[in-house]
């Protein structure tokens, strides 16, 4: 029952990175279309971006914390990108150059986007294989 | 040959002219001829009258050709002959060579201004007088062509053979080689029996194949040129080209309808039309290589490519915009051929010439003419249909309506007949009025602001004193008189606003010390208007230098100073100045010490010292372009003060960085006060933004220089002038493009000082080419070093000094190995570098390049924050000021400043440049170093002491970094200044100050000018000649 829970909670989780990736995704195609200005735009993107990497750690944290190493491990190459990012503070979009970089903002938060459901795919694996059990049991 | 064909019949107009075009410059035969010989062999000996060795290769050669082409190929050594007895042309035995003489004087001129100019040698003396001045005349053509094209179109086959003999064991004297007349029969003998064939192959020839023989002619002979003076002579001869070409653009609308030419079809070219040097050992001398005379030099300085204006007359004047290659490929794998940069460097206020400036145009009712789709502007290259009712958009073919004021009537060749009225419809630069849709608010005075730091350093540099004055000077000069605007703030630890108030006798000081929480004490009354507040503004400016003369304050707030004026200026935008002395270290944006870790250079963190510190700058930058207020930043510490974050500002704001170490208002100052009175009267366009939009299927991808963008494709530039240069690239969106024209269209919507809208547009053509050979013809190398010269920039601040420079090289060598291949299979090219005629200088600026202040060397070559003020300014220099900075001048002076009558009327023969080597420079002679700003006077060890007493007055004896060079009370002096003077008038962006050094004087000299002369083998680094050798050999690696 536990664990049903504990997958349910990663489960919205994901969703959420999901959203803010997409999000972000959408502000910098509306700025590749020119819907909107690039002051806009980075900065809608810039207040996302450090909930994305807290909610994210927190996830890891809790696959850790609940017995789920697998998954925690497989979260953890998307965990050491992000604080590599952050301590090398390149983890905001830069206004000035915003243009220049726009293929690889892009290219970067769909990476991610994959990442994500691939790991929703499993979290929705786990779910139900532990509902199934509960309902076993 | 086979790479030529495929392209020229799709461009039946062009084709024959563009090779013309290209060709030039070596071909104009006699004009040029002189030059090459001059400039390059002359001064390694005197050739003799005769001149016999251009014949040996031919006599040899001449064996060669019948047997392997049974073609009556020898024609041409006669030719060649001639000129290399520097005799008269009659001398010819056969009819039709009188004839090409005089084609070719009134051909080849208008294409190409030999690159060199001659520097008045014995061999150009003949050939001089040849030098055609006319137009083409467009009539006798026809008949020319057949009488010429004749020996050329033979004579490119057998030409190879002889060119590889040239290039290889031909020794480098005379000696060896048979007499003169000798060899003169024996040519003449072989050459005549061709003749009486000729009639019969005429037909087939005719006209069209001429350019293409006439071309290979004159290009292969400067190679040769460089491996031996001789051979050069031969080449040039060949008769000119008969061009065909130019007919064609008589008219507008033969223009237009490129179709309608006669198509030019199964031309056979059997042409060499790339330069070439021979890296084989010559024979007799024990060090292999090249001789470094015999190296391309830009000693003409920059010369613009004409094939570009020549071709589309209507296009803007090549100083507003210039392509890389006015030949845009086709196709998609025909750019990935083309490694060089492809792109544009647009100057869109380029200060014209007296009597060439932008019309101004007011369409009042009509509203300006635009594309409704694309919005492009109304142009010379739009062309008028359905009885002058519609328009055509040339760049996205929509057909629009004329609006009913601005219809015309057209005449029978369908040209509006009120175009004389016209001026955006003849002429490639116009400036349109705009009406209030251009406005997104009333249009903003011009606005400047100063924030000035009185920190003890700055004081005791004597900056305040200098700024003071230069301001109140300008005062008068300030564009927009009454509306211009004007406020100052000063700054340690603390802020001071003035209050500027008209009505006040005295400016009132008020000082905020609340650094975290900076607010402004006065709503108003820190900007006034100039001229209601002029005794306010003016009694303030006398004050300042006094007023903080006992100030001890060693702080900086400049990051709160800094938020309180744009905080001030944020209403109405502007321009803001910025004068700083101190390291920031109190507030937002302190800044600290970086770069004296030696441990980082090298290594992967190298770069961070290049990028801002701290992101408040990167942010502000943002904030001030978006509120319409551009930077300017004037440094001035003896110590380090973090350009690379200070200039961030200047770079995201379309400004530039001033960068004066270790400033004092005795040496430096003059210098300081030219550049910021230029900076503040200048002609300013506020409040900009700047759009280049071209045809379809191509589109810009990436801009470079000081500007931040608003949207992909739209420069925001909040203040921006005539000494700004901007860079793009362009990729194609299509595979393949199949029109045969593509238009560039650049559009500055600004304010003008006056307060009128105003819109600078700048249009372009340039073909579509199918053939790789003819984007080399077509290359700018001014255009591609530029933008070389801001991506290497770009990439010192991702990447290691090293890669950027290798990344140049690479680049470099990609493309001359891909034109090495594009006729290595048709030329025997044995161990000569071959190059494009258009790029002789490429290999050369690239040199400059990574020997530039930004790029050269490790950690202890250039002090960091020298390094990146360097950068910054590079990043803006028009086309013109960053070649001369690559390649600066080197003027020997000492014979001009004695000579008794010389007039400064001749000062264009004074001023004759020489190779920066140290061979250059004698011990008894004076020169000056220029590089656009500043200048070196060396002074030769036995220069005489007469010269340098009458120069220096008694101190010439003295340490020479103590003396300042003024004028003294003689002639010598009094010339001497004269000639700086001139100097410095022919472009006054930048002031150059004189420094002076004696040969010998250790280290100043060696710091000064030998590190400088670029060619030279210099610790570590390679001089010309190595670096041709190491690039030649990377390009026959796997070629």
């Amino acid at each position: 029952m536990e664990d049903l829970f504990i997958w349910l909670i990663s489960f919205f989780i994901l969703i959420a990175l999901i959203v803010l990736i997409v999000y972000q995704l959408m502000c910098l195609a509306d700025l590749e279309f020119d819907y909107i200005n690039p002051y806009d735009s980075s900065s809608r993107i810039n207040k996302v971006v450090l909930p994305e990497f807290i909610l994210q750690g927190f996830l890891c944290f809790l696959y850790l914390s609940s017995g789920h190493w697998v998954m925690s491990l497989l979260c953890a190459p998307y965990l050491y990108y992000n604080v590599r990012l952050y301590t090398r503070k390149q983890h905001l979009v830069d206004v000035t150059e915003i243009f220049n970089l726009l293929h690889r903002e892009k290219k970067q938060r769909l990476f991610k986007l994959a990442y994500l459901v691939v790991l929703l795919f499993f979290a929705v694996f786990w779910m139900i294989w532990s509902a199934i059990e509960d309902a076993d049991d | 040959m086979g790479t030529e064909n495929p392209g020229r019949p799709n461009f039946p107009m062009r084709p024959s002219s563009t090779p013309f075009a290209s060709a030039l410059p070596t071909m104009t035969p006699f004009s040029s001829r002189g030059p090459m010989v001059g400039s390059e062999a002359s001064n390694i000996r005197p050739i003799p009258p005769g001149a016999p060795p251009t014949m040996t290769p031919f006599s040899s050669a001449g064996s060669s050709p019948p047997t392997r082409f049974s073609d009556p190929s020898v024609p041409s050594p006669p030719i060649t002959s001639v000129p290399s007895a520097g005799g008269p042309f009659q001398q010819y035995p056969t009819p039709p060579f009188p004839s090409t003489v005089q084609t070719t004087p009134t051909r080849a001129p208008p294409v190409g201004q030999p690159p060199f100019q001659p520097p008045a040698n014995q061999i150009s003396a003949p050939p001089v007088s040849f030098r055609p001045q006319s137009q083409v005349p467009p009539v006798p053509m026809v008949s020319a062509p057949q009488t010429v094209n004749f020996p050329p179109s033979s004579l490119n086959v057998p030409q190879p053979p002889s060119e590889s003999l040239f290039s290889g064991p031909r020794p480098n004297f005379q000696p060896t080689l048979p007499p003169p007349d000798l060899s003169y029969s024996t040519t003449k003998s072989t050459f005549q029996p061709p003749f009486p064939a000729y009639p019969s192959k005429q037909p087939a020839v005719s006209q069209v194949p001429s350019p293409f023989p006439a071309q290979q002619g004159s290009f292969m002979p400067p190679p040769p040129a460089s491996s031996s003076p001789f051979s050069s002579q031969q080449g040039s001869y060949v008769p000119p080209p008969p061009i065909a070409a130019p007919l064609g653009y008589q008219s507008r609308d033969q223009m237009q309808h490129p179709g309608s030419a006669p198509p030019i079809g199964g031309i056979q070219t059997l042409t060499e039309d790339f330069s070439s040097l021979s890296l084989a050992s010559m024979p007799g001398s024990i060090e292999p290589g090249l001789d470094y005379r015999t190296l391309p030099r830009p000693l003409d300085g920059d010369v613009e490519p004409s094939s570009f204006v020549e071709m589309y007359p209507m296009n803007c004047d090549p100083r507003y915009l210039r392509l890389t290659t006015s030949a845009i490929p086709n196709s998609q794998s025909l750019v990935s051929r083309w490694h060089l940069p492809l792109g544009a460097v647009v100057c869109p206020l380029a200060e014209a010439p007296e009597g060439e400036e932008v019309p101004v145009i007011n369409f009042a009712s009509t509203g300006i003419i635009r594309c409704r789709r694309c919005r492009t502007y109304v142009n010379p290259y739009v062309t008028f249909t359905d009885a002058g009712r519609k328009w055509r958009c040339n760049i996205c073919s929509l057909l629009n309506d004329v609006p009913g004021e601005y219809f015309a009537n057209l005449d029978a060749t369908g040209r509006r007949i009120d175009l004389d009225q016209r001026p955006e419809l003849i002429k490639g630069s116009v400036e349109f009025v705009a009406p209030t849709e251009y406005m997104v608010r009333p249009p903003m005075p011009p606005l400047y602001f100063f924030l000035i730091d009185v920190s003890i350093s700055a004081v005791r540099s004597g900056m305040i004193e200098v700024v003071a004055q230069t301001v109140r000077s300008c005062l008068d000069e300030l564009p927009g008189f009454p509306r211009t605007q004007i406020g100052f703030i000063t700054f340690d630890s603390t802020i001071h606003f003035y209050n500027m108030k008209s009505s006040l006798m005295q400016p009132q000081m008020m000082v905020v010390s609340d650094l975290d929480d900076i607010f402004v004490p006065l709503p108003d009354d820190l900007l006034v208007n100039l001229s209601e507040s002029r005794n306010v503004v003016e009694t303030f400016l006398d004050s300042l230098p006094s007023m903080f003369q006992d100030n001890v304050n060693v702080e900086s707030a400049f990051g709160p100073a800094l938020k309180a004026a744009f905080m001030v200026m944020s209403q109405l935008g502007g321009k803001l100045l910025i004068f700083q002395n101190t390291l920031p270290s109190l507030g937002v944006g302190r800044l600290k010490l970086r770069g004296d870790d030696l441990r980082v250079y090298g290594t992967d963190k190298e770069h961070i010292l290049r990028l801002p510190e701290d992101p408040f700058y990167k942010q502000m930058a943002a904030d001030l372009t978006k509120y319409q207020i551009g930077v300017n930043v004037y440094a001035f510490s003896d110590k380090y003060t973090d350009i690379a974050s200070l200039g961030t500002l200047a770079k995201y704001t379309g400004g530039q960085v001033y960068y004066y170490p270790s400033f004092q208002s005795g040496i430096h100052g003059e210098k300081l006060r030219h550049e910021l009175a230029r900076d503040l009267t200048r002609e300013t366009a506020w409040e900009a933004v700047m759009r280049i939009r071209c045809g379809k299927g191509i589109r810009f991808t990436s801009y470079h220089g000081n500007f931040m963008l608003r949207s992909t494709d739209l420069l925001a530039l909040p203040a921006v002038d005539c000494d700004k240069a901007y860079a793009m690239q362009l990729s194609l969106e299509e595979t393949l493009l199949t029109t045969q024209t593509v238009y560039f269209q650049v559009a500055l919507l600004y304010t003008a000082s006056c307060g009128e809208r105003r819109i600078r547009v700048h249009t372009a053509a340039a073909a579509i080419v199918t053939d790789l050979g003819e984007m080399y013809r077509q290359a700018d190398t001014g255009a591609i070093v530029s933008l070389f010269c801001r991506l290497a920039i770009e990439k010192t601040l991702t990447n290691k000094l090293d890669d950027a420079r290798n990344s140049l090289q690479v680049r470099i060598v990609k493309a001359l190995r891909e034109y090495r291949n594009l006729y290595a299979v048709q030329h025997r090219l044995g161990a000569r570098m071959i190059y494009p005629e258009s790029l002789k200088f490429l290999c050369l600026y690239g040199l400059a390049l990574s020997k530039s202040v930004p790029l050269k060397g490790g950690y202890a070559d250039a002090q960091l924050d020298e390094r990146c003020a360097a950068g910054f300014t590079m990043m803006a220099l028009p086309v013109k000021k960053l070649l001369k900075l690559l390649y600066p001048s080197l003027i020997r002076i000492d014979e001009s400043l004695l000579k008794p009558s010389a007039q400064a009327d001749d000062f264009k023969n004074i001023m004759k440049r020489l190779p920066l080597v140290a061979e250059s420079l004698d011990s008894r002679g004076l020169y000056i170093y220029d590089d656009g700003f500043r200048f070196i006077i060396w002074f030769g060890r036995m220069l005489s002491p007469d010269i340098a007493g009458n120069l220096l007055g008694p101190d010439f004896a003295a340490e020479l970094s103590r003396v300042t060079l003024h004028q003294h009370d003689n002639e010598m002096s009094r010339r001497l200044m004269g000639m700086l003077k001139k100097l410095r008038e022919s472009d006054p962006s930048y002031y150059q100050l004189s420094y002076l050094v004696r040969q010998g004087e250790q280290p100043r000299e060696g710091l000064l000018l030998l590190v400088n002369l670029l060619e030279d083998q210099m610790g570590g680094t390679s001089g010309y000649v190595d670096w041709i050798m190491q690039i030649h050999r990377q390009v026959q690696q796997n070629a």
